[in-house]
């Protein structure tokens, strides 16, 4: 056998090929992860510099469409403690709103699953109420309960329970037939199979109940300062409207998006911190 | 034991005292947002008008004279303020517990804007022309008898429906050739005709032969029985300060954005200037700031009956004020 030994270029010509090809593609594959990563970014930066764009070539007037510049500027012209203040006045009512729908949607689900009687007799009311435009009945809210923040809970309530009892009944009424069957004829009682079986299967359900709800207690927020409030996001949306600052009005919107993102996130951060079994398998 | 009864017979009195000195709390009711034409509340508050009649004054804001009627009524405020047309209405139909106490503006507000180059100077040459108006603003129901007091009919224009908001800039961008808002509005139209290079020129009904009884100062029955000596008190302070508002618009302005920050101080001293003439005019020169006069009540009602589709019989004007507590006339 000869075994002559191969030139080393010759050996490590295919090596070095090998090497710049790999290097290649993980220049590319960096790339592609670091362009899947910002594409939401990029799309966003992208759209806000087209709008600037329209509005500065287009000469748009400010009260037809403001610039994000301009709404950007809107923005530092309020001092921070009146953005605090409005912020305070809108997240107190929709997170109370929130959480009062939490203490009543809960046991209200249960209730309804226990009792076919309760489902029969309430069900309907809950749809009834469901249907019937907030908008339309917060006026009559705040003539009953006065302009106080409780008026203004009960109709973030409103809005928000619904997603939530919906949500919670739905998830109990997945539970596997099998396993209320086992637990019965283990003689477990009602609480148990309520706490044990049947809300860890409602868990994701809920926690998707929440995450609508908690934009709409937002929006219940917001729709009870438009009819009654001396402050919040809302009543400066409200406000900034009729002294026609078109661009001030846009900053509130904005900044009522982000809050409103911000809570959905911390529903999704609740979850994963306290029932992390109960989210979807990443891919 | 003589110690304790000393000290407890000292606490009572320091006590008492305080209650005694302790300002009487009073719900002012606006009949819209903060603004100009209601800064003499927030002067009375910030120049000590309210305190020197050992009051302390609470404003809420409201959204528009029939909300401002239905919180005064349900008692969530004690006194405030509402178109004098609206408070006529809600009795004419219902036994609403609010009374009139003093007019504010004794001219109608309502208004036609158009741009100053658009040819139109008067009411009468609208026909033909492009009306905008918002859905739900009270002008909407006198238009039809300004439009006939100066030879005109609802056909003779074409009136669309919008948003306020969109008011302004369908008027800036041609999309209608006049607009209907209130003279209180005119520097803020103005301010936005500017940014769009162009003049506006207000057409106020009042001049086009609307004349009546507009904004005014009322009051829920039950303040005022329960509590009449505040009543009092408070309109002699709020008549002050409707004084000081109007001969001091650019101080107004500040008292009202320090209590309300988001108020330019500037537009809401342009918007003083702006409604002067509903404040002061010939009428409150003839009979005195704040009366309301019987023959002038008459004539309103005359006119809310006709535009709210009313009987004239279904109410006698001059029940609805409550003279006990009117300013006296000159």
């Amino acid at each position: 056998m000869n075994h002559t030994p191969a030139p080393k270029a010759a050996l490590h010509a295919p090596q070095q090929s090998h090497n710049s090809k790999t290097t290649a593609s993980g220049v590319k594959q960096w790339f592609k992860k670091q362009g899947y990563r910002f594409a939401p970014w990029l799309f966003f930066i992208s759209l806000l510099i087209l709008w600037e764009s329209i509005c500065r070539l287009g000469h748009v007037p400010t009260y037809i469409l403001p610039s994000p510049s301009s709404i950007i500027n809107a923005f530092f012209n309020v001092s921070f403690s009146r953005w605090m203040v409005h912020l305070w006045a809108t997240l107190r009512v929709a997170l109370l709103g929130f959480i009062v729908s939490i203490l009543i949607s809960i046991p209200l689900s249960i209730a309804l699953i226990r009792s076919e009687l309760l489902n029969r007799t309430i069900y309907p009311v809950l749809v009834v109420i469901q249907s019937t435009p907030v908008v339309a009945v917060a006026p009559l809210i705040i003539v009953l309960m006065g302009t106080g923040d409780a008026s203004r809970v009960l109709i973030t309530c409103l809005i928000t329970f619904f997603p939530l009892v919906v949500s919670t009944t739905t998830g109990m009424l997945e539970t596997p037939q099998e396993l209320i069957e086992l637990s019965q004829s283990l003689r477990a009682p009602r609480y148990r199979e309520t706490w044990q079986i049947r809300i860890p299967y409602a868990i994701p359900h809920i926690f998707s109940g929440l995450r609508v709800s908690i934009t709409l207690a937002i929006i219940g927020a917001v729709v009870a300062e438009f009819v009654a409030a001396e402050q919040g996001l809302g009543y400066f949306i409200q406000f900034s409207t009729s002294f026609f600052k078109i661009p001030q009005a846009f900053a509130g919107l904005v900044f009522l998006s982000a809050i409103s993102l911000l809570l959905f996130k911390s529903v999704h951060w609740i979850q994963a911190w306290l029932f992390p079994w109960s989210l979807p398998k990443k891919k | 034991m003589l110690n304790f009864v000393r000290s407890s017979i000292i606490a009572i009195a320091i006590g008492s005292c305080t209650a005694a000195m302790a300002a009487d709390h009073v719900t002012f009711q606006l009949d819209w947002l903060p603004g100009g034409d209601k800064a003499p509340v927030y002067v009375g508050i910030q120049e000590g008008f309210f305190r020197a009649e050992n009051l302390d004054v609470k404003v809420a804001t409201g959204r528009g004279s029939t909300d401002a009627i239905t919180k005064i009524a349900t008692g969530q405020a004690d006194i405030g303020m509402a178109d004098i047309g609206a408070l006529m209405a809600a009795k004419a139909q219902d036994d609403v517990p609010v009374s009139a106490v003093a007019a504010y503006f004794t001219q109608a507000p309502h208004a036609f804007f158009v741009l100053s180059n658009s040819g139109i100077h008067n009411i009468k040459d609208l026909a033909g022309k492009k009306v905008a108006t918002s859905p739900f603003t009270s002008s909407n129901a006198f238009l039809p008898l300004v439009l006939k007091q100066n030879g005109l009919s609802d056909k003779d224009i074409t009136l669309i429906k919008a948003d306020p908001g969109a008011l302004g800039p369908m008027l800036m961008t041609g999309n209608t050739q006049a607009i209907i808002a209130w003279v209180t509005n005119t520097a803020l139209y103005k301010a936005q005709a500017a940014q769009a290079g162009k003049t506006i020129t207000v057409l106020p009904w009042s001049e086009g032969g609307l004349s009546l009884y507009s904004s005014s100062i009322i009051a829920s029955d039950r303040f005022l029985s329960e509590r009449p000596e505040v009543a009092k008190r408070f309109i002699k302070a709020f008549e002050k300060a409707v004084v000081y508002t109007y001969a001091h618009p650019e101080k107004a302005g500040e008292d009202l954005h320090d209590i309300v920050p988001e108020v330019d101080p500037k537009i809401a001293a342009a918007q003083i200037h702006s409604i002067y003439d509903l404040v002061y005019n010939k009428i409150s020169q003839s009979d005195g700031f704040g009366v309301l006069t019987a023959k002038r009540l008459t004539t309103t009602w005359q006119y809310v009956a006709k535009a709210n589709d009313l009987s004239p019989d279904s109410l006698n004007p001059e029940k609805i004020v409550n003279k006990a507590f009117m300013p006296t006339p000159n």
